[in-house]
C-alpha cells in the first residue's frame, strides 16, 4: 500500500517534470518567431510600416508664362474653379445632386454620369463633378456651401493662350501627361508642351514639382502633413516676338494661305513668325475633341503645318540674288558684263522662257536683278555651273536647318551632281549633260528641285544686311547673336548685291516699286514668283474649278531688309498661290515694315536724303 | 494573520505585474480611440481582483461537491445553443438569457476541468474504465462546441483535458499512440472545417495570397512585431497601431501593439511573466496538499498556456487566425474576471495547502 502511493507519487512527480520543462520550451518557441520578426526580418518591416503610413503627393508647379517683346502675354495662367465631392462625408447624396445640378446647370446625362462615377470611387476618395468653372459660375455654390457637406470648391490654374490662332505655330500648346511622359517623371494630372515654344522650352517653363509627404491611416486618409517641398514655378518666358507686328503681318495676309518672317538683322531675333492659317490652341487645354483634331488635321489648308519652316517652297527669284554672290565670287564674265534677253533661251530640244515674253533686251546683273530677268541668269547659271551655285547656296544657310529651337524644321533641298541623280542617267553622257544643264539653269532661277523655307530666306535677307553672317533664329528675347557661318563675301560684292535689292525698291522698274517705294523706311528687298508643281489628276478630279484655278497659281514671295542704310530688320513673305510676288507678297512686307517703322522712334535715320 | 501568512505572494506579485503591463498596453492601444474602453477595463479588474479575493476564502471542498451538477447544466446549456441560441457573427455560441448573453462553451471549460480534475482525484488514468470515461466526458461538449463553430474554445477543452490525463498518470505508450492518431486524423479534421477555417489555415502558410482578405490581419501584425525591433518605437509611438493598420487591436492582436511599442524587451518580459504565472501555478499544484487541487491546477496552468501560445503565436505568424484573447492584457470583461477567478482558485490551493506536506508524500493524511 505505501510502495503503490509512492510509485502514483513519483510517477505524478514525473509528469510534473515534463510540465516543467514543457513551459518554458514553449514559451522559446514563441521568443524565437517573435526574435525572428524583430531582430532578423527588422528592416524589411520597418520599410513596410513606413510604406504603409506614408504617402507621397506631388505638388505640381505652376507652368511659367510666355510673354512678347513687350510684356503681352502669349501663353498664361488663369484661375478656374472646381467642384468635388467625397462620399463618405455626404449626407444626404440625392439632395446634394440635384442641388447641384440646379446651381451648376448639369443637364440629366451629365447628372447620370457624375451618378456613375460616385458609384465607381473608393468612398473616401474625392470625385470630380465638374472643372473648368468660372468665379460666377461657382460663387452661387460657395455662398451655399454649408448646406452640402462632403462637397468641396477648389481653384486650379489652367492655360490661356490669349492671341490664341495669332501665334499658335510659335507659341503651341500643351496636353495631359501621356505613358512616355510618366516615365519620364510626369505625373498623371500635369500638361506637357506638345509643340512650338511650349514644346521648345518645356524645361524652362514646367518648373520643379514639390511634394507633400503624408501621414496616412489604414483607410488611406491624411492624418498629418510630416514634410513639405514647395514646389518651384516654371521660368516666365520673354520672346523677342512682337505681337503687334505679327498681328500687322497677320492682318496683311488677311485669309490667304501662307507666312512671314521677321527677324533682326544682327542678332537674328525673331521679331514674327506667322502661318497662316493658324489653329486656336485654346481648344486643346479644355480637352481637344477628336472631331475637332481631325478637322484640322484633314483640312486642306494644313492649319497645323507651319509655313514659315515645316514647309519648303521653291525660292524663285529670291534666288538670284545667291546666284548673283556665286557669280561674283567666281568672277563670271556675266556678273559684269551683259547679256542680251529676247525672252527665252533654247536649249537643244526645250526653250527656257523669261517671265517678260517679249524680253528685256540688253541687261547688266544689276538691271536683271531689278527687273527679275530670267535669261540672264539662265545663263549666268550656265556659265557657273551647279556646283557653284549649291555651293553658294549651301553658304548662305539654304539647304540646312537654321538650328530653331522649334521642331520639326525642315531643311528645304538644294540640288547638286550627287552620285544618286548621275546614276539616274548614267548611260547616255551626253543626254546627262543636256539634262544637267538645263537643270543648272532653272536652279540658277530659283526653280527645279531647289526648295526653301521662308525662314531661310529671311535669314538670308538678314545675312545680305549683315555683312555675310549667317545667324541662329532666336526665339528669346536678349539672346546673344550666334553666327552659324559667315559668308566669305567683300565689301564691294555685298554693295552691288544691295544696289541692286535697293533699285527693286527705288526704281521705277523695280518689281517691288509700285508697293513699297512710299514705305517709311527705304527698303532694300527682291521678289519671287514660284512656279507651282502640277498637281496630281487625282487632285484635279476631287476640287472645284475655282479651287484648280487658284492652286495653279504661283507662290508669291518677297523677301528683303530695312531701312537699306542702317538695316534693323530682314523680312520674308511668302504667299501661297498669291500670284505674282510684288504685288502679293510685297503689300504684306509693306504693312510690316510700316509697323516696325511706327514703333521705331528713330524712323527717319534710315532714309535716303 | 494565519491568513496572511498563508497566502502566495509571489503568485499575488505576478498577477500585479500583469495588471500593470496589461493597462499600460491596452492605453497605447486605445488612447487615439476610445479611451473609455481603458477605464472599463480598470473597472474589470477592480471586479476580477474582488472575485479572486472572494475565492481565496472558498473551502476547496464546495467545488468538489459542485463539480457534477455543473458539469451537468453546461452540457444542457451547450446541447440547447444549437436549438435556440443567437447568431453573431457566422456562428451560433450565445443564448440569450434575456439580462445578459451567455456563452455556455465559456462554462463547459471550467466544468469540464472540474468534472476531470475530480474524476481522476481518487484514480489514476491508467485503465481502460477510468481514461474512457475521462475521454468521453470530454468528447461529448467538444463536439458539440465544434459545430458551433468554435475552434478556440474547443482547442482548449482538448488541450486541457489532455494536459490533465497525462497529470494523471495516462501511460506513455498510449500517449504515444493518441498523438500518432491525432495526427492520422488531420486530414479528417479538415474535411470537417468550415470554408473560413480552411482559409485561415491556407492564409497562415501564405499571407501574401490574400493580402487584403484573411491575410490582411497576419500581414499587419507582423509587420507591427517586426518593425517594433528590439527596443520597440516607443510608448504611444507605434504607427501601425496608432494609425489603425492593426485589426482589433485592443483584444485578440494587443499582442502587436506591445511588440511595435515596446520592442523585444517587452516581449521578453510578457513572456518571463507568463513563464512565472504558469511555473508558479504548476508548482502550487505540485505541492498541493490532494489530488484533486493539483489536477486543478494543471488545468488552469494549461489553459494559461494555451490561450498565450495560440494567441502570441497567431498574432506572430505561427499559426492561424484563432480568437482566443492574450490573458490579463487584451480587453475583455469576461475574459478577464474569469482568468483571475480561476487564480483565486489556485491562490485558495496554495492557502490551504501551506504547511501540509503533499499528498501520498508520506506523512500526507490523504491518501
Amino acid at each position: 500500500m505505501r510502495n503503490k502511493q509512492l510509485e502514483k507519487r513519483s510517477r505524478f512527480d514525473l509528469r510534473m517534470l515534463v510540465f516543467y520543462v514543457a513551459v518554458p520550451l514553449f514559451m522559446g518557441l514563441l521568443l524565437l518567431q517573435v526574435l525572428k520578426l524583430q531582430w532578423f526580418e527588422h528592416d524589411r518591416y520597418m520599410l513596410q510600416a513606413e510604406q504603409n503610413r506614408l504617402n507621397i503627393v506631388p505638388t505640381l508647379p505652376v507652368r511659367g508664362e510666355v510673354i512678347d517683346a513687350e510684356g503681352r502675354g502669349l501663353a498664361v495662367n488663369r484661375i478656374a474653379y472646381h467642384v468635388q465631392l467625397i462620399p463618405e462625408r455626404v449626407t444626404r447624396m440625392d439632395y446634394t445632386l440635384h442641388a447641384l445640378a440646379n446651381i451648376l446647370h448639369w443637364s440629366d446625362v451629365k447628372l447620370a454620369s457624375v451618378r456613375k462615377r460616385i458609384e465607381h470611387t473608393r468612398a473616401d476618395r474625392p470625385v470630380l463633378l465638374d472643372d473648368k468653372l468660372q468665379w460666377e459660375q461657382v460663387s452661387p455654390l460657395a455662398a451655399r456651401l454649408h448646406h452640402f457637406p462632403g462637397v468641396d470648391v477648389e481653384s486650379g490654374s489652367y492655360r490661356q493662350y490669349p492671341y490664341g490662332a495669332l501665334a499658335s505655330h510659335v507659341i503651341g500648346y500643351l496636353s495631359l501627361a501621356r505613358k512616355g511622359d510618366l516615365d519620364a517623371g510626369y505625373f498623371p494630372s500635369e500638361f506637357v508642351g506638345r509643340t512650338g515654344v511650349e514644346k521648345a522650352f518645356e524645361q524652362q517653363l514646367h518648373g520643379v514639382a514639390g511634394y507633400q509627404q503624408e501621414e496616412v491611416d489604414a483607410v488611406g486618409r491624411r492624418v498629418a502633413v510630416l514634410k513639405r517641398a514647395p514646389s518651384k514655378m516654371g521660368q516666365t518666358l520673354q520672346l523677342a516676338l512682337d505681337i503687334d507686328i505679327q498681328q500687322a503681318a497677320s492682318d496683311a495676309l488677311g485669309d490667304r494661305t501662307g507666312a512671314v518672317v521677321v527677324l533682326d538683322v544682327h542678332t537674328g531675333a525673331i521679331i514674327a513668325l506667322l502661318s497662316k492659317p493658324g489653329y486656336d490652341t485654346n481648344r486643346f487645354i479644355t480637352g481637344l475633341e477628336s472631331d475637332q483634331w481631325n478637322a484640322w488635321l484633314n483640312d486642306p489648308e494644313k492649319p497645323l503645318l507651319n509655313r514659315a519652316m515645316q514647309a519648303a517652297y521653291p525660292p524663285a527669284s529670291t534666288f538670284k540674288l545667291v546666284t548673283g554672290f556665286a557669280g561674283l565670287e567666281h568672277h563670271a564674265r556675266l556678273a559684269t558684263g551683259s547679256t542680251f534677253c529676247p525672252g527665252f533661251v533654247e536649249l537643244a530640244d526645250r526653250k527656257l522662257r523669261c517671265w517678260k515674253h517679249s524680253g528685256h533686251g540688253k541687261i547688266s546683273m544689276h538691271q536683271a536683278l531689278v527687273e527679275s530677268c530670267d535669261v540672264f541668269f539662265y545663263e549666268l547659271g550656265d556659265e557657273l555651273g551647279m556646283s557653284a551655285i549649291s555651293d553658294a547656296a549651301q553658304e548662305w544657310g539654304l539647304g540646312e536647318k537654321t538650328g530653331i529651337e522649334l521642331s520639326p524644321e525642315s531643311r528645304g533641298s538644294v540640288p547638286s551632281q550627287s552620285p544618286y541623280m548621275m546614276s539616274a542617267i548614267k548611260n547616255n553622257a551626253s543626254k546627262r549633260k543636256r539634262w544637267f544643264r538645263g537643270e543648272t539653269m532653272i536652279t540658277a532661277i530659283g526653280q527645279g528641285t531647289l526648295t526653301t523655307t521662308p525662314l531661310q530666306i529671311a535669314r538670308l535677307a538678314a545675312a545680305i544686311a549683315n555683312g555675310g553672317k549667317v545667324l541662329k533664329p532666336q526665339l528669346l528675347a536678349g539672346a546673344q547673336a550666334e553666327v552659324m557661318h559667315q559668308v566669305d563675301v567683300s565689301a564691294e560684292q555685298l554693295n552691288v548685291i544691295r544696289k541692286a535689292m535697293r533699285s527693286v525698291v527705288s526704281d521705277p522698274h523695280g518689281t517691288a516699286h509700285r508697293v513699297l517705294a512710299n514705305s517709311p523706311w527705304d527698303v532694300a528687298g527682291k521678289t519671287g514668283t514660284a512656279q507651282v508643281i502640277k498637281m496630281s489628276q487625282d487632285r484635279k478630279k476631287i476640287i472645284s474649278q475655282a479651287q484648280q484655278e487658284r492652286e495653279y497659281r504661283d507662290h508669291a514671295w518677297f523677301m528683303g531688309y530695312a531701312p537699306y542704310k542702317n538695316p534693323k530688320i530682314a523680312i520674308a513673305v511668302l504667299v501661297e498661290h498669291g500670284g505674282h510676288g510684288g504685288s502679293a507678297a510685297g503689300p504684306v512686307a509693306a504693312a510690316v515694315i510700316r509697323a516696325m517703322a511706327a514703333k521705331d522712334h528713330l524712323v527717319t535715320t534710315g532714309r535716303e536724303p | 494573520m494565519r491568513f496572511l501568512k498563508s497566502i502566495d505572494w509571489v503568485l499575488l506579485a505576478i498577477l500585479c505585474a500583469l495588471a500593470v503591463v496589461g493597462m499600460v498596453t491596452l492605453f497605447a492601444a486605445v488612447h487615439q480611440g476610445d479611451t473609455g474602453l481603458w477605464q472599463k477595463q480598470g473597472i474589470f479588474w477592480g471586479v476580477g481582483m474582488l472575485v479572486f479575493m472572494a475565492l481565496c476564502f472558498m473551502p476547496l471542498r464546495l467545488l468538489g461537491l459542485a463539480c457534477w451538477p455543473m458539469y451537468g447544466v453546461a452540457l444542457l446549456l451547450v446541447l440547447l445553443v444549437p436549438l435556440i441560441g443567437d447568431v453573431h457573427m457566422g456562428a451560433r455560441r450565445w443564448l440569450d438569457l434575456g439580462v445578459m448573453n451567455l456563452q455556455p462553451s465559456e462554462i463547459m471549460k471550467w466544468a469540464l476541468m472540474f468534472i476531470l480534475a475530480h474524476w481522476f482525484s481518487s484514480r489514476e488514468a491508467r485503465g481502460w474504465v477510468e481514461i474512457l470515461t475521462a475521454l468521453l466526458l470530454t468528447v461529448l461538449p467538444a463536439s458539440l462546441i465544434i459545430m458551433q463553430p468554435d475552434l478556440g474554445t474547443t482547442l482548449v477543452l482538448l488541450f486541457a483535458a489532455s494536459a490533465m490525463i497525462i497529470a494523471a498518470g495516462l501511460p506513455w505508450r498510449l500517449l504515444g499512440l493518441a498523438m500518432v492518431a491525432g495526427l492520422a486524423s488531420l486530414p479528417l479534421l479538415w474535411h470537417f472545417m468550415h470554408d473560413y477555417q480552411k482559409q485561415r489555415v491556407l492564409t497562415l502558410l501564405d499571407p501574401q495570397s490574400d493580402p487584403l482578405g484573411a491575410g490582411y490581419h497576419v500581414i499587419q501584425s507582423t509587420i507591427a512585431i517586426g518593425s517594433g525591433g528590439l527596443l520597440g518605437k516607443g510608448f504611444l509611438h507605434g504607427t501601425q497601431d496608432r494609425l489603425h493598420f492593426l485589426p482589433e487591436q485592443h483584444t485578440d492582436f494587443i499582442f502587436s501593439v506591445l511588440a511595435e511599442e515596446g520592442g523585444f524587451i517587452a516581449v521578453a518580459l510578457l513572456l518571463f511573466l507568463y513563464a512565472a504565472l504558469i511555473l508558479r501555478i504548476l508548482w502550487i499544484g505540485h505541492k498541493a496538499y490532494s489530488r484533486f487541487a493539483s489536477l486543478l491546477c494543471i488545468g488552469i496552468a494549461s489553459i494559461f498556456m494555451l490561450y498565450i501560445t495560440v494567441n502570441i503565436g497567431m498574432v506572430s505568424g505561427i499559426f492561424p487566425v484563432v480568437g482566443l484573447p492574450l490573458p490579463f492584457i487584451s480587453y475583455g470583461g469576461s475574459a478577464l474576471v474569469t482568468m483571475l477567478a480561476a487564480s483565486g482558485l489556485v491562490m485558495r490551493i496554495a492557502i490551504e495547502s501551506k504547511g501540509q506536506i503533499p499528498w501520498q508524500r508520506p506523512g500526507s493524511p490523504l491518501a
